[in-house]
């Protein structure tokens, strides 16, 4: 009996049943003995570029292994291709677009202010950040003046999902290196920004608050007494967190010359936010091309000279200081007045472009509109971080272990959301 | 808006620049022909005078007639973004000289202005497709791409003038409904 010929029908249950389907495509008995099929790491066509027959050919001793796109330490659905010499990665040929969706297209046919609710599910993890540059970008368009206390309701927002974003990081770091307890904490600490954060905006992950002109509500009592209770204890919380990690031997160990990469290479291959800040420069879009309220608020760009992955790991222990510090702040100095600008349902902003970048979690989020006079945009840009930094893994992995490749994946911190957009 | 930026820009690529200098809110806009890329590129990043080594964003545009591949560029020298449109490279065979040779983070970027605008960047080692399948044929976000299911050009439409505003002329969803008095 060959792999496709159905088994006999056995099964107690399935006496009596409807017999029609029998050896049609449909039957779910053929279906279960079907060969699952072998994901090939080669593609079936001759190779296209100079670099995909460079990868696709073999020397001696080298293999193919095809990780992905289920494998559970890609975030998501990725699927790399490793070119493997023993244990040693030669080279690695990320495959994109098992989540792609068109966000861009979306966009270009919905009006300005459906188009905002396209831009949240791209990171799902710091869905503010997704929403403000195109939100801003639009602004930009209309020529809008922003309420202050709508800035600063947004700076406080964002400011919370990056520590929740961060702290997230730090759980599937550990994850990916074999530790289950971290998640666990980090998860915690999480749920207790995202709960906040739901008060707030009436969901718990795709956020929808940004309004073309502010936001789409004033802070609410709930939002603020959770807010209170987490600030009075969040700086503890997260020191103990840290403590599980920093102080481990074997994890410090593990990270410390992992994924090196220098700060000149990092500039050439576009890397932004954190991972580039590791590697010694400090440039931070919030203070490079200042934009909100940013300029008025006391912080810190923690930078570290290493750019390897323990210093993308510290780096983001030293922001969420910083976030705290923006928030406090932002609490202190929190004008009174409206939250959203007055402006008409439908927008019909003058030709023209606009560009709007922003310092997210993961680097810089950036949207570029252009817009032709009617009520669409013309053209809608995202740029994502993850995209680029997913890049840099060709970079950083070869000469490492096979092990190594998620390490060096999970301390750049991509989400599959938006590099696939 | 930095005007003593936009002067520094005029001064130093005077013939080159196909359009005006453009300003508005925190941005200054050049245009210039794709034959020029690479060497206003490699002056913009590597003179002091100007010192962009920061790629923040690269774009296809398809403005319906010409396409379009738009850089935007960060420098500690100017507080504004700038914003360099190569521009006219014709519909049937767009091509440009790829940033690669400075950036080599733009490859993805320039894949996925290859995937979506069919834009072939000259000099890029690996330029395929990147989010769609590898058999597919067409460039989806062209102007001439229509989405199957979108409500706003089916003969239906019309209910709300709002969302008939991109509507082509010449779409056959549209001929009918003319056709009918509509």
């Amino acid at each position: 009996m060959t792999a496709t010929t159905p088994r006999p029908n056995t099964r107690p249950h399935d006496h009596g049943r409807d017999e029609s389907f029998a050896g049609t495509p449909d039957d779910p008995r053929v279906q279960l003995d079907r060969d699952l099929g072998v994901f090939e790491p080669v593609p079936p066509y001759p190779p296209r570029t100079e670099r995909e027959s460079e990868f696709y050919s073999l020397r001696d001793g080298e293999m193919f292994l095809n990780m992905g796109p289920q494998h559970p330490s890609t975030h998501g659905v990725l699927r790399v291709v490793l070119k493997l010499d023993g244990e040693k990665v030669v080279d690695v040929d990320p495959v994109l677009g098992y989540l792609h969706r068109g966000v861009e297209k979306l966009c270009e046919n919905a009006d300005y202010h459906q188009a905002i609710c396209y831009l949240d599910p791209l990171e799902y993890v710091s869905s503010l950040f997704c929403e403000w540059p195109g939100v801003m970008a639009f602004e930009k368009l209309l020529d809008v003046e922003v309420p202050r206390r709508a800035e600063y309701i947004r700076v406080l927002s964002a400011e919370l999902n990056r520590v929740a974003s961060h702290a997230l990081f730090l759980g599937w770091m550990a994850l990916d290196l074999g530790g289950l307890t971290p998640i666990l904490w980090s998860f915690i600490e999480r749920d207790e920004i995202v709960d906040m954060l739901a008060a707030l905006t009436g969901q718990r992950m795709l956020f929808n608050y940004f309004r073309i002109g502010g936001v789409n509500g004033d802070l609410n009592h709930e939002f603020m007494s959770r807010l209170g209770d987490w600030m009075s204890k969040a700086t503890e919380q997260i020191e103990a967190g840290n403590t599980l990690l920093n102080e481990n031997e074997i994890f410090v160990r593990r990270m410390r010359d992992l994924g090196t990469i220098d700060s000149k290479t990092a500039l050439r291959m576009a890397m932004t936010g954190p991972n580039l800040r590791a590697t010694g420069v400090p440039f931070d879009v919030r203070r490079a091309h200042p934009y909100s309220v940013y300029p008025e608020l006391d912080f810190d760009i923690p930078t570290r000279a290493e750019g390897d992955c323990l210093a993308r790991y510290l780096l983001r222990m030293d922001e969420i200081k910083q976030s705290l510090r923006i928030i406090d702040q932002c609490l202190h100095q929190m004008p009174d007045g409206p939250v959203i600008a007055k402006l008409p349902r439908l927008l019909r902003p003058r030709p023209g472009r606009a560009y709007a970048g922003i310092e997210g979690p993961r680097g810089q989020y950036a949207a570029y509109v252009v817009s032709d006079g009617t009520d669409q945009p013309f053209r809608m840009r995202i740029h994502d971080p993850s995209f680029i930094h997913l890049q840099a893994v060709g970079v950083m992995v070869p000469g490492h272990l096979v092990a190594d490749t998620m390490a060096v994946m999970a301390s750049l911190d991509p989400i599959m959301g938006g590099v696939d957009k | 808006m930095d005007r003593a930026f936009k002067a520094r820009l005029e001064r130093r690529f005077g013939e080159q620049l196909t359009g005006p200098i453009r300003q508005r809110h925190d941005e200054t806009e050049i245009r210039i022909g794709p034959g020029d890329v690479t060497q206003v590129i490699t002056a913009l990043h590597d003179e002091p005078e100007f010192g962009f080594e920061f790629l923040a964003d690269l774009a296809g545009v398809d403005t319906g007639d010409v396409m379009q591949v738009v850089y935007h560029l960060w420098s500690p020298t100017t507080p504004d973004w700038l914003r360099v449109i190569a521009d006219g490279l014709p519909r049937e065979d767009p091509r440009v000289p790829s940033v690669t040779f400075m950036w080599k983070g733009a490859e993805w970027m320039e894949r996925e202005a290859y995937d979506m605008f069919g834009i072939t960047f000259e000099g890029n080692r690996d330029l395929r497709r990147i989010y769609l399948p590898p058999d597919y044929t067409s460039f989806p976000l062209r102007k001439d791409f229509y989405l199957a299911d979108d409500a706003a050009r089916s003969p239906g439409a019309g209910v709300r003038p709002m969302e008939r505003t991109h509507t082509p002329r010449e779409t056959p969803a549209t001929a009918n409904v003319r056709r009918g008095g509509a």
